[in-house]
């Protein structure tokens, strides 16, 4: 396959070499295969221990969707054919204590809600932001997952890398901030990070560069769909507003069940005119963001969130203006109203510190399956709320409420990974009450679909009987072919005392854990708080008192499953 | 006579005493119904299931199942209820239902809406007043009637009291009712053998009402036993006894009529449970069990011929009828207002228009009960009129009882109503009844409206006219005794019966089919004309049409 001549070459080169020099060799070309940002080559003077600056290193993971997982375990599998072994392991399981003794800890870590770690990572994060530890001997490097379409690109990735770097650690590589397609980004990391750590084990000079990350590219597949049906779930006297959305699209759309829609609500007509009448510009006026110009009317009607602006936004605000405002929550015309700009600030310098409107995400109640691949449905909660005696409406469910037959959206789709059907003869529960029921019926459709011969046990809970019940109609059908082999509910409101979806668990104790115990997946998805601490809480107690084992045992137990991947959460 | 049996009767044999699945049922989570073969079962329980279907199409697309609720009927002989029972149940109507108390046409009331999870509720709490729904409906002996009017009350108190003997005899004995909704422990020791009903219950329902002449508010030949008090010199001796009436109808099917009981004889008082257990046995064993169209005991006594029929009756009870005694009947209304009785004891009778209790702006019918029951100061009576009536008021109470009644306007509801509207009646029909083929008690008060109209163009205001109206030919307020019956045929349209007497010894005939409002109207304008210029001093209406050849050889007019 070599040229003679290159042959020849290549034999002089590695016919005396040492292991060590060999698997460098190994590493360097495979770099260069994978033709991108390529390590410095090294100074070889024969007797390096290049492994040393990566051997025995922890790679830890802070997952929701699975991504983050998915790159620190493909790390794991490329440094062992650099003959480098290293532990895998999730943040929460990762014991904050051991960064102490720790010589080398790569992070991979994705970024949640406005701006925060995985839930799983939560612990480890608030230990190293709340403590002043010493982590002189520590070299690390933190790859971040993120996605540019919010405000906070990567915000739980940078906050981890600087702050390992104030705490003294030393840094092996710098922070990658990776886009939703981060595949590419994170193998020209981990190449570059073999790499500096051959570099850096022989000269013994951090190799690192300071370099400001480049922008990533989104290379996120935006669908044009268009509303072809909506309707209100709940019945009249109800306190809920729910609609089932159906979106179709002219090309396929590519997902699978447990994965959600994204998309980026527009602003409220009114509100919109109303900033701009206190910005006093006009709808067509030329405003710039983000390296783009846009008219005032596009701006604010679809890019930038004027509702409910975060504090940082409003403390912005404040030195922009230079006046005292409280670090609260604000709509953007509230602020304009109360606290007006003076003349000197220009309407684009206010632009300027406003954010990008967060994209939301809705579980897909839809199977490709059942409903082809031209088409999503998804279950939308109407969040509202009172505010000094008037009611108001959440951003995008609001939007998605409103939203008519025939109208266009755009949307992508969140892969999740972490919240996927097990093999066809598994059995499933799905625990989903509110809006939590949409992935299973995704599930329910695509199990069908697959004639799936595992059973399958939905719990569904919400305020009433009567009308809250969302798509009862299609699980009784369910339950009548077979798919769904039982349907507990739990309505909160129709009795004098509440009872909900873990009550219903705890009176079904023997039969829910006999099923866990034969191999069933558990699935939880809705309301993050208080649902689905209450549900995993009796779950413990299930467990616990079906095994007559203590609490914590139960804990180990249902960890187990989440390592076997037979535990999974979706909450929000 | 078991070959090719009605499903209905594989159901009540297999039903392990009329239990059947209905635990499983109640705890079906993903369901407000109850299992099929269950929903026939309920029924012995005094409960009908079923849906609102006005919210049918939009629930539908909403993926919501129909809108299930459960109707319980009262068990309630001769339509008492002291004051404490009464209050108890304007709570539980309150609590459990629509909160709208129905006063049925044989004297008990209905409670709709009770979603399946309010049914144990709903029972418990009415067992906690010692009342029950036991065999309100299903292929038994339904609700015991009895004259309810005021001034038969010298006898009153003992005809009442065979009103309730005659529906403990007949009640079925299984322990089903109290283990099912009152959670009572299944007892091996007590025994549920039932020599009456058996395992198969009887043929198809079977009604019992108890008449105090010259009284016919019961309609007393409108049920499969009728009895006739009797009162020599002011005591009761016994009863004239007759059997066989039922009204119930099929559109399009020949083989069903409605038909008036027939007098069998007088039997001395002591005699009348033995023979009229011994009408049920008879049904019982010779009623029709494959076709429940023709299995009323109206059919079985036309099949066997009635001399045959009474001879079989005769020999099971071992009590020869005599012949009857005379026994005048002069009418089926109540009398509203202020009535005295024998013993000084003050009654009001309110008319509730389609028997429906509750509180409009203007009228707080339902409130000033509820006022009156908690005043501890009259019982009540519920009427076959679906009216009911402030009983056993002292002299002393009876001020503040009307005071009450002033203040929310049903003295004065009661007075200003018509004589049409006073004498009308309609069934339930939409949106609960599954039957209903048309309206019934939504849409009468204004079709009444429009006849006060037409009587007054003809002078004819003040008029005393039976009008009776059912969403459909089962007969439930008793249409075919109307001088006027309207007996739905499809949504918005009637037909039309003239011609029964204001005693209720006659059926009317049917005149007119499939008439919409505007045509029944027409039709009225020329029958009141025609009724103002050629009727004979005091004539009833329905008396005129017979009289008057109105009607062609097939009863309908040419
Ligand atoms: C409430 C009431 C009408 C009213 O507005 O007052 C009524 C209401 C119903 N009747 Fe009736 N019947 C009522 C008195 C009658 C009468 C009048 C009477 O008994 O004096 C009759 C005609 C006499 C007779 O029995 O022949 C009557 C003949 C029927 C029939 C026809 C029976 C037959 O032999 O053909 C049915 C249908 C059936 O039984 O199959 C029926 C069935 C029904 C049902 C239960 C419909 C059903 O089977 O699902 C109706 C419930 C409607 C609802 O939503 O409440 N109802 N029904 C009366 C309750 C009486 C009670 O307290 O027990
Ligand atoms: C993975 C995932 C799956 C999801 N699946 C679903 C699903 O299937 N169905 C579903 O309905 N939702 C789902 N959600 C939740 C959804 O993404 C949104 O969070 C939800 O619809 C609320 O967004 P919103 O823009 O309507 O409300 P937002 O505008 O984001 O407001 C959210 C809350 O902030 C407060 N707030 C907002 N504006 C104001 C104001 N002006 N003043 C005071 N307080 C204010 C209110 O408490 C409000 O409820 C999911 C979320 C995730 C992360
Ligand atoms: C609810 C939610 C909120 C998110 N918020 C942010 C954010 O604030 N900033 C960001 O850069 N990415 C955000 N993302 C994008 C994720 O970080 C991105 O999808 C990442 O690939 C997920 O990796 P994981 O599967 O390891 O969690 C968010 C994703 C979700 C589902
Ligand atoms: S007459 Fe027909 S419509 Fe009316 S209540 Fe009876 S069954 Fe229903």
């Amino acid at each position: 396959m070599l040229a003679e001549v290159k042959l020849k070459a290549f034999r002089e080169l590695v016919k005396d070499a040492t292991k060590d020099e060999l698997i460098w060799m190994n590493g360097f070309i495979s770099a260069l295969a994978g033709d991108i940002a390529i390590a410095p080559a090294p100074e070889t003077n024969g007797k390096v221990n290049t492994v040393s600056a990566l051997s025995g290193c922890t790679i830890v993971y802070g997952t929701e969707t699975g991504n983050s997982k998915k790159v620190a375990i493909d790390f794991s599998n490329r440094l062992k054919k650099q003959g480098v072994q290293s532990k895998v392991k999730s943040l929460d399981q990762y014991k904050v204590t051991d960064l102490a003794k720790e010589s080398c800890l790569l992070v991979v870590i994705s970024t949640q809600g406005d701006g925060e770690p995985p839930a799983a990572a939560k612990k480890f994060y608030d230990y190293i932001l709340q403590n002043e530890l010493s982590l002189n001997s520590l070299k690390y490097g933190v790859l971040a997952l993120g996605d540019t379409s919010y405000p906070l690109f990567c915000q739980a990735g940078e906050d981890v890398d600087s702050r390992l770097n104030k705490l003294g650690a030393e840094r092996l590589i710098e922070l990658k901030k990776c886009d939703t397609d981060f595949e590419e980004d994170a193998q020209a990391w981990i190449n570059e990070l073999i790499g500096k750590a051959l570099a850096f084990s022989t000269s013994g000079t951090n190799g690192v560069v300071e370099t400001k990350a480049k922008p990533a590219r989104t290379g996120k597949k935006i669908y044009d769909g268009i509303i072809s049906s909506t309707l209100n779930l709940n019945d009249s006297g109800s306190a809920k507003e729910t609609y089932h959305i159906e979106i179709s699209s002219e090309d396929e759309i590519v997902y699978e069940p447990g994965d959600s829609i994204g998309l980026v609500a527009e602003n409220n007509v009114a509100a919109v005119a109303k900033v701009l009448e206190l910005l006093a510009i006009d709808n067509n006026e030329i405003l710039q963001h983000k390296e783009q110009s846009y008219t005032a009317v596009e701006l604010f009607g679809k890019k930038i969130n004027i509702q409910h602006m975060p504090e940082r936004v409003v403390q912005q605000y404040a030195r922009l203006v230079n006046k005292e405002i409280p670090s609260i929550k604000m709509d953007l015309a509230d602020l304009l109203r109360i606290y007006p700009p003076d003349n000197g600030t220009t309407p684009q310098q206010v632009v300027n510190i406003l954010e990008t409107i967060a994209p939301r995400l809705y579980s897909i109640s839809s199977s490709a399956a059942a409903h082809g691949q031209g088409e999503v449905h998804i279950t939308v909660c109407r969040s509202s709320f009172n505010i000094d005696g008037q009611t108001r409406y959440g951003l995008c469910s609001d939007y998605l409420a409103r939203l008519e037959e025939g109208q266009k959206v755009q949307f992508y789709v969140q892969k999740n990974n972490s919240f996927r059907l097990p093999t066809p003869e598994t059995d499933v529960i799905m625990i989903g009450p509110g809006t939590g029921v949409a992935p299973f019926r995704s599930f329910l459709f695509e199990r069908e679909a697959q004639g799936a011969e595992g059973r399958n046990w939905l719990f569904f809970g919400d305020q009433h009987f009567v009308s809250d019940f969302l798509y009862q109609t299609e699980l009784q059908t369910f339950m009548e072919t077979g798919v769904l082999t039982k349907l507990n509910t739990a309505f909160s409101r129709d009795q004098k005392h509440k009872v909900y979806v873990q009550h219903r668990m705890q009176q079904q104790a023997n039969e829910l854990f006999s099923w866990i115990e034969n191999g069933a997946n558990i699935y939880i998805c809705g309301a993050k708080d208080p649902m689905s601490a209450d549900v995993e809480d009796a779950l413990l107690n299930i467990i616990a008192t079906q095994k007559d084992i203590n609490k914590t045992d139960a804990k180990g137990y249902l960890n187990n499953m989440k390592e076997a991947g037979r535990y999974h959460k979706d909450v929000y | 006579m078991s070959q090719n049996e009605s499903p209905a009767e594989k159901i009540k044999k297999a039903s392990n005493g009329l239990r059947g699945t209905l635990k499983q049922s109640l705890g079906d989570e993903h369901t407000g119904a109850i299992r099929e073969d269950d929903q026939t079962l309920v029924k012995f329980h005094g409960m009908y299931m079923q849906d609102d279907r006005d919210r049918r199409e939009e629930r539908a697309a909403k993926k919501l199942e129909r809108l299930y609720s459960f109707m319980i009927r009262l068990r309630l002989p001769g339509g008492f209820l002291t004051a404490e029972q009464y209050e108890e149940m304007h709570n539980i109507a309150g609590e459990h239902s629509t909160g709208i108390i129905k006063i049925t046409t044989r004297q008990t009331v209905q409670l709709h809406g009770i979603l399946k999870s309010h049914i144990k509720p709903t029972i418990s709490a009415f067992n906690k007043i010692k009342l029950d729904s036991i065999a309100a409906c299903g292929d038994v002996n339904r609700n015991v009637l009895a004259t309810a009017h005021p001034k038969s009350s010298p006898i009153h108190e003992e005809v009442f009291g065979y009103a309730d003997k005659i529906s403990s005899l007949l009640l079925p004995k299984t322990r089903a009712y109290y283990e099912v909704w009152l959670d009572e422990e299944k007892l091996d020791e007590v025994n549920e053998e039932d020599p009456l009903y058996q395992d198969r219950y009887l043929p198809r329902k079977f009604k019992i009402a108890i008449t105090i002449p010259p009284y016919n508010d019961v309609d007393v030949f409108a049920n499969d036993v009728g009895l006739i008090a009797i009162i020599e010199n002011n005591v009761l001796t016994g009863f004239n006894v007759a059997a066989g009436g039922g009204l119930g109808t099929t559109h399009g099917n020949a083989d069903t009529y409605p038909r008036l009981a027939t007098v069998l004889g007088y039997v001395p008082k002591e005699d009348v449970q033995k023979v009229v257990y011994e009408i049920a046995t008879t049904q019982r064993d010779f009623g029709n069990r494959s076709d429940r169209k023709l299995s009323r005991l109206k059919y079985t006594i036309d099949r066997m011929g009635i001399d045959n029929f009474k001879k079989e009756v005769e020999q099971r009870s071992k009590v020869v009828f005599a012949p009857a005694k005379k026994a005048v009947i002069t009418t089926r209304s109540d009398d509203y207002g202020w009535q005295k009785n024998h013993e000084g004891k003050w009654y009001y009778t309110v008319f509730v228009e389609c028997g429906r209790i509750l509180d409009s702006d203007v009228v707080k019918m339902k409130t000033a009960f509820f006022e009156i029951a908690q005043s501890r100061k009259a019982t009540f009576r519920f009427t076959a009129n679906q009216n009911i009536i402030i009983s056993d008021i002292d002299d002393k109470d009876k001020k503040s009882v009307e005071d009450i009644l002033k203040k929310h306007g049903v003295i004065e509801q009661t007075e200003k109503a018509s004589n049409v509207r006073k004498q009308s009646m309609a069934c339930v029909a939409l949106n609960t009844c599954p039957l209903a083929l048309a309206e019934g008690q939504r849409y009468m008060p204004q079709l009444i409206t429009k006849i006060e109209t037409l009587l007054d163009t003809h002078k004819l205001t003040g008029e005393n006219i039976i009008i009776r109206m059912t969403g459909c030919p089962n007969g439930c307020a008793r249409p075919y005794m109307g001088e006027i019956g309207f007996v739905g045929t499809a949504y918005g349209r009637y037909n039309m019966h003239l011609g029964a007497n204001a005693e209720g010894t006659r059926l009317n005939k049917l005149y007119k089919e499939n008439l919409n409002e505007e045509e029944i109207l027409a039709e009225l304008d020329g029958l009141f004309k025609m009724f103002a210029q050629q009727r004979k001093k005091k004539e009833a209406f329905g008396d005129f049409v017979m009289r008057e050849a109105i009607f062609s050889e097939s009863g309908l007019m040419i």
